[in-house]
């Protein structure tokens, strides 16, 4: 494997020392081979450690940890594994996520990469506290050596005895699949990814029903990331108490963060969570040129202004309170070369290609505020033409069945809220800017 | 009203059954105007559209949610356009992205008139654009109207034939899903679906396969806009020109709820232009094969309109006068009841029977194939209205007449076509000297007749028929009718009994339809106006047939 950007991070920030969670083997040579891996310390927990606790004293753990889903929503972990329904008699299906999609996101590929085992490791747990039989990966179709690299370590582990029939000696088993997608960014939305796990198209479902009840194969599934999965034998290891270690009170634990843009060492860093954004940037080699704002958890999130990102800290309370989110930890900081409406038409070129096509706000809205984005940095921006794109973003941002729309409205909204005067200059740039356009009640044919 | 539950909707307590779909609750008890473009009564929910979109209270406030989707629940509160300026804009949202990279082409669209689209837009008063469609799908603007998609591959296109029943039009298409759904839930034959991603995404068929189902045109029926449309009705007619009477399915003893569409002016005197499903969801849902509805191309096709004589054409007159002559001098006379015929027509034999007294003998039933019900809108059995002829206490004992044709010398079959059902069966019948027959088309049987006599067909008589399953079922006439010297057969049957000593005094197809309630104690009580469009259950003891499952 070639050197990762990012990679060796430093062990100890201002005198403390960073946590190695989830990222402990990342810098070990061969550390996703199952020897390597076990010497680490892997598969320590699939023993009596486990296998002594009851399913409920383990879901109590991942409570009590305070583990949030990694994901992007960061919906608690140890809460959506309790509305699983017990007793239904239909099997309870695990699917990880790891259809790593947001723009500016690459923990999950890293994690798969370097460190599939404790990946394996995480799903023995969850699959034992839920009752699993039989799980999934499901993996975005572009991570063709991830998917290798997770089957060569499953394959390792159902030689070893840690997958398949009675995982170590004891009375559980759990099966793993990886499932490949073909790439979309929607089939990472959790009924999305559970319809193309079934063979159909990757359009999200209608809730209710929600997975947790009825997901896939019409059985109770619970969806979790990658990254939230790996730290889950943490959590067994060294208890709630000792997760609890790193982090603020409301958001434990430690996440991982991949920051590109506008940064001297772009790559995948591992920091508890309430560092600040500034001292994170300082962590990662310091900004280049002068901030002028920062997307702070991938494209979906609104944008931070510069002075926004300087009172931000990485959890999920304080970008609340910025109206904002962690999402899924991916950091763009970008400064003041930044051409801001090309950055806005990429993203927005982005969701309009994704989008599934479902729900007619979501699929009409995102193509046409593309289009019209592409028109202003053209130079044949019109008077009115960032309001227009402002109301068609409020139109469709909670109207749909899933939060693709929400997600692709949020960059559109803060952008222009925050950085109105580039738009306005590239309008300015057109001549004919005060003109009306021709309207469709002009056309031939449309004479109502 | 134990079975209703009390919601909110606007600020007003409104009585609504528990558990149904929130949309029917608001259209329907609520009265509140609902616009849906995905949503249909009989298609599991996509919700997709989202124009139907509501304000609902739950434990986290106000929430937006779509009335299709949601299910009414005790105490629900919801906020629709009437209450909320919210939903207003957000519609208005909805709707201007339908619009975005819809052609409104309504001047040449077929669908203009009873289109969900058209309805809604006019509705909103919505007549300007501030969206620019050179910003809109990138349709190349040629005479194909085809558009590129994501990978830059032309698709779409303004005729599109996708099979021998439908054409689609791509850019009027709203990506409603409701075709794809009524293909893969009702037709239970996936063959639509809509490929591609975002504004991209189209519909289609899979490559080199058409679509090619019994029930397809249905999906032209669905569709919220043009973009399916039935090739025998493209460009035919504007839909505001047609007038409509309800009737049923007369091919097939399921009874398949439906409309005869049709105008009584224009150049060509009046036509009978096409025929609809009508909703039933008792018998058909929404639902009509499509061998149903082209029915209606036969009823000016090789019509019987005059009467016929010793092989010569003649009036409808003579030919009767010649009939009753016949009657008059005959020694034992069979009368061949008909299923295909209404209960009236059939009450109709049985009196006319009964007036010429001891020499005539009534027999039934049918020689054609009986098949499998296809659980949508089709029982398989092609005689209508077999189970009204049964009720009537009519046997089905063709194969007795046959055994003792030779004890007859005038042979009268009243609109049933023995001749084509087994040309093999009915030979031996020619035995008989004298064979009068009743029949709407010139058909194997008039063929084989000394004394033809034409009568009005389906469409254009009013009168019950009984479904397989009990369902006693009403016909309307439409006025359209090749000659107008034509009656229905109940009435060219009372004029018949002009032979007898006492003829029957009819007047209209009520004084018929009391002779069957006289003649089947399951009618009793049943009047026009109980059974209504709908149809009337007949008690189910008297019932002896395998209920046919309708719809999905």
């Amino acid at each position: 494997m070639t050197t990762l950007h990012g990679f060796p991070q430093p062990t100890h920030w201002k005198g403390k020392e960073l946590p190695r969670i989830l990222s402990g083997l990342f810098q070990v040579e061969n550390g996703h081979t199952l020897a390597v891996a076990k010497q680490h310390g892997v598969y320590g927990t699939i023993g009596p450690m486990l296998f002594d606790k009851s399913q409920l004293e383990l879901i109590e753990l991942v409570k009590d940890s305070g583990l949030r889903g990694r994901g992007g929503a960061g919906f608690p972990t140890g809460m959506k594994w309790s509305f699983v329904p017990r007793g239904t008699g239909k099997p309870v299906y695990l699917v990880i996520n790891a259809d790593e999609g947001e723009p500016g996101t690459f923990k999950d590929r890293l994690c798969m990469t370097r460190d599939p085992h404790l990946l394996i490791e995480g799903m023995i747990i969850t699959g034992y506290a839920l009752g699993v039989r039989t799980a999934y990966i499901y993996v975005r179709g572009e991570m063709l050596p991830q998917i290798t690299r997770l089957n060569d370590a499953i394959k390792e582990a159902y030689d070893a005895g840690l997958l398949g029939e009675n995982i170590g000696g004891s009375q559980y088993s759990l099966d793993i699949y990886v499932h490949r997608g073909a790439g979309a960014y929607i089939c990472g939305e959790e009924t999305g990814l559970i319809n193309s796990l079934e063979g159909f198209k990757g359009q999200p479902r209608l809730k209710p029903p929600f997975p947790a009840v009825s997901g896939a194969f019409a059985s109770p599934t619970v969806v979790n990331n990658v990254e939230t999965i790996m730290a889950v034998p943490y959590i067994l290891k060294h208890g709630a108490k000792g997760y609890r270690a790193f982090g603020t009170d409301k958001s434990p634990g430690s996440k991982l963060f991949s920051i590109s843009g506008d940064i001297v060492k772009p790559g995948v860093y591992e920091v508890p969570l309430g560092m600040s954004y500034m001292e994170f940037f300082e962590l990662c080699g310091g900004l280049k040129g002068e901030l002028l704002g920062c997307i702070p958890g991938g494209s979906s999130a609104p944008v931070l202004s510069a002075d926004e990102t300087r009172k931000a800290t990485l959890d999920y309370e304080s970008l609340a309170s910025l109206k904002s989110m962690l999402g899924s930890g991916a950091i763009t900081p970008f400064n003041t070369t930044t051409d801001v409406p090309k950055f806005l038409q990429t993203i927005a070129r982005f969701y309009a290609h994704e989008s599934c096509g479902q729900c007619t706000p979501c699929r009409e809205g995102t193509g046409y505020v593309d289009r019209v984005l592409d028109k202003v940095v053209d130079g044949q921006g019109r008077d009115g033409d960032i309001d227009l794109i402002k109301d068609l973003a409020d139109s469709y941002e909670w109207t749909t069945i899933c939060a693709f729309a929400p997600g692709a409205a949020w960059p559109v909204q803060s952008f222009i809220a925050k950085y109105r005067e580039h738009f306005q200059r590239y309008i300015d740039k057109n001549p004919d800017h005060a003109a009306a356009r021709d309207l469709v009640t002009q056309r031939p044919g449309a004479f109502w | 009203m134990a079975d209703t539950i009390t919601i909110n909707v606007d600020g007003k307590d409104v009585q609504v059954p528990p558990r149904t779909q929130l949309i029917e609750a608001l259209r329907g008890p609520a009265n509140t105007e609902t616009p849906a473009f995905c949503y249909h009564q009989d298609l599991k929910v996509a919700g997709n559209c989202r124009i139907c979109l509501v304000e609902t209270e739950g434990p986290r406030g106000w929430a937006l949610g779509i009335s299709c989707h949601l299910q009414t629940a005790p105490g629900l509160k919801v906020r629709t356009q009437v209450s909320s300026d919210k939903i207003v804009k957000l519609r208005k949202g909805v709707m201007e992205f339908l619009l975005v990279n819809h052609p409104l082409d309504c001047p040449i669209c077929d669908k203009a008139g009873e289109c969900t689209l058209q309805e809604h837009y006019m509705g909103q008063g919505k007549h300007e654009s501030r969206l620019d469609d050179a910003v809109g799908k990138q349709y190349k603007g040629g005479a194909d109207h085809r558009f590129l998609d994501s990978k830059g591959i032309e698709r779409g296109g303004k005729k599109i034939d996708l099979g021998p029943s439908i054409v689609l039009d791509q850019e009027r298409c709203i990506i409603c899903t409701r075709c794809v759904r009524f293909m893969s839930d009702v037709a239970k034959s996936p063959q639509l679906d809509i490929a591609g991603r975002g504004d991209h995404a189209y519909l289609t068929t899979f490559p080199d396969e058409p679509l090619n189902h019994e029930y397809d045109l249905n999906t032209a029926d669905i569709c919220p806009v043009g973009a399916l449309t039935g090739k025998h009705f493209r460009f035919q007619q504007r839909v505001w020109m047609l007038k409509s009477v309800e009737s049923i399915d007369p091919s097939d003893s399921l009874g398949a709820n439906l409309t005869i569409d049709y105008n009584n002016s224009g150049s060509e005197g009046g036509k009978v232009w096409r025929l609809m499903p009508r909703r039933n969801p008792d018998v058909n849902k929404s639902w009509i094969a499509n061998r149903t509805r082209l029915l209606y191309q036969n009823l000016a096709v090789n019509r019987l309109t005059d009467g016929k004589k010793a092989g010569g054409d003649c009036t409808i007159e003579d030919a009767t006068i010649a009939a009753v002559a016949a009657l008059k001098g005959a020694k034992r006379v069979a009368i061949v009841a008909s299923g295909h015929l209404t209960t009236e027509d059939n009450a109709a034999v049985l009196a006319l029977a009964e007036a010429l007294g001891g020499k005539a003998e009534v027999f039934g039933g049918s020689w054609l194939t009986v098949g499998k019900a296809d659980g949508i809108a089709l029982s398989g059995d092609p005689v209508a209205n077999r189970k009204g002829v049964e009720l009537l206490g009519i046997k089905d004992n063709l194969d007795e007449l046959v055994a003792k044709a030779k004890d007859f010398d005038v042979l009268l079959v009243a609109g049933n076509d023995l001749w084509s059902a087994s040309a093999e069966k009915a030979a031996k019948l020619e035995v008989i000297p004298t064979r009068i027959a009743l029949s709407a088309w010139v058909d194997a049987t008039v063929a084989k007749a000394t004394i033809a006599i034409g009568i009005r067909a389906w469409a254009e008589v009013r009168g019950s028929m009984v479904n397989c399953n009990g369902r006693v079922q009403l016909l309307q006439a439409c006025p359209v009718v090749p000659n107008s010297q034509l009656e229905a057969a109940w009435s060219v049957l009372t004029a018949l009994s002009k032979a007898a000593a006492k003829p029957l005094t009819w007047a209209s197809e009520v004084d018929a339809w009391k002779s069957a309630q006289a003649r089947g104690s399951a009618f009793a009580g049943m009047t026009y106006r109980s059974i209504g469009p709908m149809g009337q259950q007949v008690a189910l003891s008297t019932t002896t047939v395998q209920p046919v499952a309708a719809g999905v």
